[in-house]
């Protein structure tokens, strides 16, 4: 097939492999960024969101033969160097993450959610994120969403 | 350096141990075990320049084990865990007679909710050894007596001369040549001195988490390591007649195609491994790719007959025409039922629920000629080992096991299987081999939560007191907690009979086991029968827990309930939500309170309905008894959690099979609930009772969540649900 070209947190790279493959396993298995997580395959739980050019999507459903020119970023590429993104450190503040699993997608959507919504209400969340949490964290990640906002618009 | 005189110090400070680890001349080291040289107690270790790592016995799934652990450790040693690393401790345990891993006196696998109640004592006593051999090697350091010293800020601290020394320059002085056995009887803080215990820790891998740390089993790759993903048969009890070999070997990548043989290969036993078959290559995506394209013909013909609705026939006709395998009685029930002044009946009937753990099943195995070393989410250091060994035959101690965090476990990740597999085919293969579950896979070969049938029958005095309990169960597992517990021996008449029906479903722990539904079973009829009384439920329940003071149950872990304790828990709820105050229309409140294992929690549901066949739960109040709280951040987190998990598998929770084949295998098919359908309020209360030692957490809000949605469902719209899934029988 032929190459790919594309950014990886701020990092120009190219993919000439198999373009079925899920741009997912592209991350954890070749660009070694095992933060992005396998959940269903299907699209449907959010584990495995990352940004693509800006947009909160699942990547264990987006071929590399679709994303030649996009801009990705992951979990490991949310914080500006050292500094958190206020999403990250609302997440730690409220204390959300019980297992953890699902926590990247589950901050890579919000942070993306954040930047339509900036000061988003109860149902405004509900409407706007379905990321799936097995351990049940959605009390807390309510709060840490309305944490970070306020955060955002203070910054 | 002064020398210390290990023999004399054993001497002086063993006395009469509560109990003895053993490290590394130990003949029950495992292969992961063999260097100790930087080990204070199993309970700390320091690298050659000087960082503190604090090391946990058992794994966290989610549960927050690794973060209760290292409070512990913390409290007693003045360690400051924002600073510290952290990590899983080495095997404590021992091989029994048999050749298995065995635990010693440190628990090392997470089940029960009675991880932080084992861990307590041992965990207490082994830091405070730490620091007794801290304070005794700086007191010669300093040829000062132990009494001017004392622990401060994560060093020594000598009262006198205002001094510190810090644990890791004391390293070397604690460590001997002989350090092969370590004894603790050293005394733990004074509860008045605590300054950790009882107040709240953050997840200390909160950070790594948001960050994307590769901290999880699926993270773990072992230097050429090769990626398996298996075709496990669907069909249950099935088995591989033949597939298209050549074409999976001459896929891209495909290193090689190995037939995995069911385990045991007695097929009247349960399998521990699926036959299936296991395409091997260089990277996930090739293996996959190449399981897709894998044409199997499958055996289904044992469980051909197996759909669900013929499993719910088959408990229907056992009620009806079936003997109970055994039963519970006291009393007569007979003449309670005779003599009552109105008898209640119903069924309740619940279908078999998925585990759904969010990290699907993984493990990398690298197994040699003489020795194996694995890499794992797995619920027990101990078990995983076990796996190993079951896997390779080799001795325990030639075995290694890194068991990383787990996401999430259930009780799921407590079994062998993904462990077995990977062991299997590296041995076969001859290389590191990581098999990875899909979730197809996940659900596909889960170890359901059982599903059963329950009559119902209560008799009630003209008082409207409840004079008569009979419960009679027919289920696919052996759950007879709903026929043996409360009100049985609570009411002076009571039958509870229970009936087990034989088929090919697997079924294994799921959290809260038995009590998840029998909390729903006996919460929801005796909310039925309140009604049918004309009594409000928080009276009649009261009024229940009145006729005894306690109760030792004969369920495990056979706890005994103190039935003032209830009292409390339910009218601190009703106090909190502000229980019986009008609702809008469309709207309810449900009350409940169940014990787990040796915790007891009581909510109070509010619930809106959303037009005839949908509602939302707007709040939940919550108080729970899990005896001294630890760390309250994280147990009203496994409040949530379990009120979560039992909303979700309540409303949607409904595995299906077809002709033997589960036809519910991704989230599309088996649902669970998003935000949007979650309740933004959850309120939860640690009761107090003074207790000296934690107890329960981790299960406890589960059971007595889905009694308290239906029931207030029945306040809110007059609809009993006596069915689950509540989505399918609105």
């Amino acid at each position: 097939m032929t190459k790919i070209n594309l950014t990886i947190n701020g990092q120009a790279t190219s993919f000439d492999g198999d373009g079925d493959m899920p741009l997912l396993w592209h991350l954890r298995e070749d660009a070694g960024l095992k933060g992005t997580k396998f959940g269903c395959g299907i699209g449907s739980c959010g584990a495995c969101t990352v940004h693509i050019d800006g947009e909160a999507t699942r990547s264990c459903s987006i071929p590399m033969s679709s994303l030649d020119g996009a801009n990705i970023t992951t979990i490991e590429g949310l914080a500006d160097g050292a500094r958190l993104h206020a999403v990250q450190e609302a997440w730690i503040e409220e204390d959300v993450a019980q297992c953890g699993y699902c926590q990247a997608g589950q901050i890579m959507a919000a942070a993306a959610f954040l930047k339509d919504v900036p000061n988003p209400t109860d149902e405004d969340i509900d409407n706007g994120i379905n990321n799936l949490c097995r351990c049940g964290t959605y009390f807390r990640i309510r709060k840490a969403i309305k944490s970070a906002a306020q955060k955002l618009q203070n910054a | 350096m002064n020398k210390i005189s290990r023999r004399g110090f054993l001497k002086s400070t063993a006395g009469t141990a509560a109990f003895a680890i053993a490290l590394s001349t130990s003949p029950h080291i495992l292969a992961a075990d063999t260097d100790n040289s930087g080990n204070v107690t199993p309970c700390l270790r320091f690298t050659a320049d000087g960082e503190i790592f604090v090391c946990v016995p058992i794994p966290d799934m989610g549960q927050g084990m690794i973060t209760t652990a290292a409070h512990i450790i913390a409290e007693e040693l003045d360690l400051d865990l924002e600073t510290t690393h952290i990590e899983m401790m080495s095997f404590q345990g021992h091989a029994d007679a048999t050749g298995r891993a065995a635990e010693g006196p440190m628990p090392q696998g997470a089940g029960g909710s009675l991880s932080t109640m084992m861990v307590w004592g041992p965990l207490q006593a082994t830091a405070a050894y730490a620091r007794e051999l801290f304070i005794h090697a700086a007191a010669i350091q300093w040829q000062t007596s132990e009494r001017n010293l004392t622990i401060k800020g994560g060093a020594v601290y000598n009262k006198k001369t205002r001094e510190s020394l810090q644990y890791r320059d004391l390293v070397s002085h604690t460590r001997q040549a002989e350090y092969a056995v370590l004894r603790g009887n050293a005394s733990p803080k004074p509860a008045k001195d605590r300054t950790r215990i009882g107040r709240d820790q953050r997840n200390v891998h909160a950070q790594a988490i948001a960050t994307g740390s590769p901290l999880f089993g699926i993270d773990s790759d072992a230097p050429d390591m090769l990626q398996a993903v298996i075709r496990r048969c669907p069909h249950l009890n099935g088995s591989l007649v033949s597939y298209n070999r050549e074409t999976l070997l001459a896929m891209p990548g495909v290193r090689h195609v190995v037939e995995v043989a069911r385990r045991p290969d007695d097929l009247t036993r349960p399998w521990l491994v699926p036959n299936g078959l296991a395409i091997i290559a260089d990277t996930f995506w090739q293996a996959k790719k190449a399981a897709n394209a894998a044409e199997i013909e499958w055996d289904g013909s044992r469980a051909a007959a197996e759909s669900s609705s013929v499993l719910k026939a088959r408990m229907v006709d056992h009620l009806e025409n079936g003997t109970p395998a055994d039963s519970t009685r006291g009393g007569d029930i007979d003449a309670a039922v005779k003599n009552a002044a109105q008898v209640v009946e119903a069924t309740y009937y619940h279908p078999h629920w998925a585990h759904a753990c969010m990290e699907p099943h993984n493990c990398a195995a690298d197994v040699k000629e003489d020795s194996a070393e694995i890499w794992t989410s797995h619920q027990s250091i101990t078990e995983s080992i076990n796996a190993v060994a079951a896997a390779t035959d080799l001795p325990i101690h030639k075995i290694k096991s890194n068991v990383m965090r787990c996401g999430t476990g259930f009780g799921r990740k407590y079994a062998p299987d993904f462990i077995m597999e990977a062991c299997l085919l590296s041995k076969e293969v001859g290389s590191p081999v990581k098999v990875t579950w899909t979730r197809e896979d996940e659900m596909e070969q889960d170890h359901l939560n059982p599903s059963g049938m329950y009559k119902m029958r209560a008799a009630i005095d003209n008082d409207g007191r409840l004079t008569g309990w009979h419960v009679r169960t027919a289920a696919d597992g052996w759950i007879r907690n709903a026929a043996k517990e409360p009100p049985m021996g609570l009411v002076d008449n009571f039958l509870g009979e229970w009936g087990y029906i034989e088929n090919n479903v697997r079924r294994g722990p799921w959290r809260g086991p038995q009590h998840n539904t029998a909390g729903w079973v006996i919460q929801g009829f005796l909310n039925e029968v309140a009604h049918a009384a004309g009594r409000d439920p928080l009276d009649f329940l009261l009024e229940l827990f009145s006729m005894k003071d306690v109760q030792k149950l004969d369920t495990w872990p056979y706890p005994l309930l103190e039935y003032s304790r209830f009292k409390k828990l339910l009218k601190t709820v009703a106090k909190d939500s502000k229980y019986g105050r009008r609702m809008k229309k469309g709207w309810g409140q449900g009350i409940a309170i169940y014990h787990t294992f040796s915790g007891t929690c009581a909510h109070v549901v509010e619930v809106e309905m959303l037009g005839e066949k949908d509602y939302r739960v707007h709040k939940v109040t919550s108080a729970i008894d899990c005896g001294l709280a630890v760390n309250p951040l994280g147990i009203r987190a496994q409040v949530e959690s379990g009120i979560h998990d039992g909303l979700c598998a309540a409303k949607y929770g409904n595995f299906l099979f077809e002709s033997g084949v589960p036809i519910t295998n991704n989230f599309d098919t088996y649902r669970k609930m998003r935000i949007g359908e979650a309740p933004p309020e959850i309120n939860v209360r640690i009761m107090d009772f003074g207790d000296e030692e934690p107890r329960g957490t981790g299960e406890v809000s589960l059971p007595p969540v889905i009694p308290a949605l239906t029931n207030a469902i029945f306040s809110a719209s007059g609809k009993r649900i006596r069915t689950l899934p509540i989505a399918e029988n609105l």
